[in-house]
């Protein structure tokens, strides 16, 4: 399996969401691409152990078990940071995220960075709550006053 | 070559500054508006990219002068030439840091609000309420032996107001907007259909049936909105984008740009951006006779040019905070001592917020939240009644963005969730002396879906009393030209502290009507937009926020020692000066104050225009 499909397996058992609504066949906006290369210039190592974890015969029977709680703190931070890419557009560094889950965090906001505007409009975050990103509506005047349609109609799992 | 004349300057390209530019041009009058920040671009997409691409999302993130980089490290006000502040220098670490607080705070409570000196003005970021006052808001101290009475009433201001939601486009419906003694021409409709409201904006409105505070029942009513329900003045209608503050991204949402533009179609208009005011001359008798002003190339360089502009009538509509200074700077080497228009002494005293009480809460079913403009109803009952004799009104706006103000939602409860910690209150330990969950996959979908769709917020925005010890004066901090900033004094009096108290006990009461769980959070000890009171017997720390509602700077009044301009918002002091905006309002009254400060400016225009400018 290409390591871009494997990013792809790893990231739907992580999020939940369906690997075909995070990398659909035809895919015009691929921030798939962008989340592959952000997490590979930041922390190569780790996500080379990410996708072997993922590719190893025979594959784990519960990958993101495996990823977050079978394969130490390095694996496991990364795939959050990695998670939180996918559903809010977002880099947050992994060691911070450590530091944020321990005991006693530090006071100060945790810091993070937008990857890109792309990502910001296609984070997951909002199809969770079945609503759209503040800012990027590709709805119609007053659907606000109806039900949306349902989760899985957004997540396709 | 001699200097051009125009017949009005304006300084100024904010909300009064274009509606009175658009009026003096379409009647072939030559006006000049100076504005000290930059020019209004072609279409919003420089405005967007900021916006997505700064994790800090606030309302001053779209626009320029850049004041923070995206991921939020604050520039130092000393090194801008159109500085302005922000919601980011709120904090106890860093409201009274002139390193990073562009006002000089000092106290004893932080003032809140924000505003932005660009084109357009603050504007651009404006939620599109549109409010009318109400006919009591105009005499609070004969009806209700508080505050100040304005020099006019209601019906002086009606026919002002038809003209300004044309001139904006409000949605609304007119027997909805039929309360607490407002009226409307017989035949009136608004430009456009209502906004349809919200799930939220339903579910409260069921949940609160037959409710009643201090007697008064209370109903869910759609709030008058300058965004489109239908194609108006070439713009497009709402897409529901549920981001009105800071921007609308398909301008959905009038802002002032839209009136600007219309006025440079007449060929009547010249704008000057990247231009600030610096000094308003009055001449042996009284009038202005020029201002003058420094031009930048780049926010941070060095001036450009200085100059001077020469009008028959000048307008200054550079906001409440900003008007007040440059006329408590413009000394004309002594013959106006304590600055132009001050004769009263009023210049920058009295001003006044909309303090604003958030609370937040989790319904027990979903109520869809992060759908639709940002707020579409509100609670519209408990601005005005005889409570008044005691304590200040509000009224309480319905959010359709969950969290998002409260906390800085869904960003917060996601990280929560995925990183095993609890900052929003949603993912408590599931035992004693365990972390948080940390959650992936289907539990992780599934937890963000139920609590994301059940949040809910409420904003109070409470009548602050104008008092002469809330004031705007001069700092010795200067910005990048040399010119000083403001320094400001805030507080809150007993009467709006006891407005904020009865808002709290609304809050509790409405969710506990809802049935819904509560997650509001008291503010730190060092927070400097909070105070402590009794409530029931019980010790609580009430956090108040900034509304960006900025009033009472240079109010109107009927007798020249108490106020600053007259009704028409003309200087008592000097015949040829208006100043116009929100700093004209002796009182801030519960609704938000854009849509009659743009009647006001309508009313002013035609006083201008009826008037000999040369006289």
């Amino acid at each position: 399996m290409a390591d871009m499909d494997t990013f792809v397996a790893i990231s739907a058992a992580l999020t939940g969401i369906d690997p075909g609504k995070l990398a659909p066949g035809v895919d015009p906006i691929k921030v798939s691409a962008e989340y592959f290369q952000k997490a590979s210039t930041e922390a190569p190592d780790v996500f080379k152990r990410v996708l072997s974890i993922a590719s190893a015969t025979p594959p784990p029977a519960n990958l993101a078990d495996a990823l977050l709680n079978g394969s130490g703190d390095d694996v496991r931070f990364l795939c959050r940071s990695i998670m939180l890419m996918w559903f809010l557009g977002s880099w947050f560094n992994p060691n911070d995220l450590k530091l944020y889950a321990s005991a006693i965090p530090p006071a100060a906001p945790i810091s993070s960075s937008v990857v890109s505007s792309k990502a910001y409009t296609q984070g997951w975050v909002w199809a969770a709550a079945q609503a759209h990103p503040m800012g990027y509506s590709t709805l119609r005047f007053g659907y606000w006053n109806q039900p949306p349609v349902a989760l899985n109609d957004f997540i396709g799992a | 070559m001699a200097d051009t004349i125009f017949d009005a300057v304006i300084v100024g390209a904010g909300f009064s500054g274009a509606m009175i530019a658009k009026q003096l041009a379409l009647a072939g009058k030559h006006v000049l508006i100076l504005e000290a920040g930059a020019s209004i671009p072609v279409n919003v997409n420089e405005y967007m990219e900021r916006f997505y691409t700064a994790s800090t999302k606030v309302p001053e993130t779209p626009y320029t002068p850049e004041l923070f980089s995206p991921s939020g490290i604050l520039t130092d006000p000393a090194t801008l030439n159109a500085g302005r502040p922000t919601v980011l220098s709120l904090d106890a670490s860093n409201w009274q840091d002139p390193k990073q607080s562009y006002l000089i705070q000092n106290g004893p409570l932080a003032f809140a609000s924000t505003y932005e000196r660009i084109g357009g003005g603050t504007g651009r970021h404006w939620l599109g309420s549109s409010f009318r006052f109400l006919p009591n808001d105009f005499r609070t101290q004969s009806q209700y032996g508080q505050m100040v009475d304005w020099p006019i009433g209601y019906d002086d201001l009606q026919p002002w107001y038809t003209k300004a939601e044309s001139e904006i486009g409000v949605s609304a419906d007119v027997d909805e907007q039929t309360y607490l003694g407002v009226t409307f021409p017989p035949g009136y409709a608004y430009p456009m259909k209502p906004i349809p409201p919200s799930l939220v904006d339903q579910s409260v409105a069921a949940a609160i049936a037959g409710m009643a505070v201090d007697g008064i029942p209370l109903s869910v009513r759609s709030t008058p909105a300058g965004r489109n329900s239908q194609p108006y003045q070439r713009r497009r209608v709402c897409a529901g984008n549920t981001n009105c503050i800071p921007i609308c991204p398909i301008q959905a949402k009038y802002d002032p740009s839209v009136t600007i533009n219309e006025a440079l179609e007449t060929g009547k208009v010249e704008v000057r951006y990247n231009t600030v005011v610096s000094d308003i001359l009055v001449d042996v008798n009284g009038r202005v006779s020029s201002v003058n002003y420094v031009q930048y190339n780049k926010p941070d360089g060095p001036p450009a040019k200085t100059g001077s502009a020469l009008g028959h009538v000048f307008v200054l509509a550079a906001h409440a905070i900003e008007s007040p200074k440059l006329m408590l700077m413009s000394r004309n080497n002594g013959r106006t001592p304590n600055g132009v228009g001050n004769s009263s002494g009023q210049v920058g005293k009295n001003l006044m917020d909309h303090p604003l009480y958030l609370a937040w809460a989790l319904a027990p079913a979903p109520l869809f939240p992060y759908r639709g403009p940002l707020s579409t109803s509100g609670i519209e009952e408990l601005r005005d009644g005889d409570f008044r004799r005691q304590r200040a009104a509000y009224r309480i706006e319905i959010g359709n963005e969950g969290w998002n103000f409260p906390i800085g939602d869904p960003d917060v409860t996601t990280l929560d969730f995925i990183n095993g910690m609890n900052k929003s209150g949603l993912n408590p330990p599931l035992a004693a002396n365990t972390s948080p969950p940390a959650l992936a996959g289907a539990t992780l979908i599934n937890s963000l879906n139920d609590k994301l769709s059940r949040q809910l917020r409420l904003a109070f925005l409470v009548e602050q009393s104008p008092e002469e010890r809330n004031r705007v004066t001069l700092s010795a901090d200067t910005d990048h030209l040399g010119i000083p900033r403001p320094a400001i004094q805030y507080d809150l009096s007993q009467y709006t502290k006891d407005g904020l108290i009865a808002a709290k006990a609304t809050a509790d009461d409405i969710f506990a009507k809802m049935n819904a769980k509560q997650f509001t959070t008291a503010p730190d000890d060092n927070d400097p937009s909070h105070f402590p009171a009794v409530v029931n017997g019980n010790n609580v720390k009430i956090k108040y926020y900034g509304s960006g509602h900025i009033v009472g700077t240079h109010r109107m009044g009927s007798d020249k020692t108490k106020s600053v301009v007259d009704s028409l918002q003309r200087s008592w002091d000097h015949p040829n000066l208006f100043v116009t905006g929100g700093g004209s309002f002796p009182t801030v009254a519960t609704g938000n104050p854009t849509l009659t400060l743009a009647a006001l400016a309508l009313r002013t225009a035609d006083a201008i225009l009826k008037s000999d400018l040369r006289a």
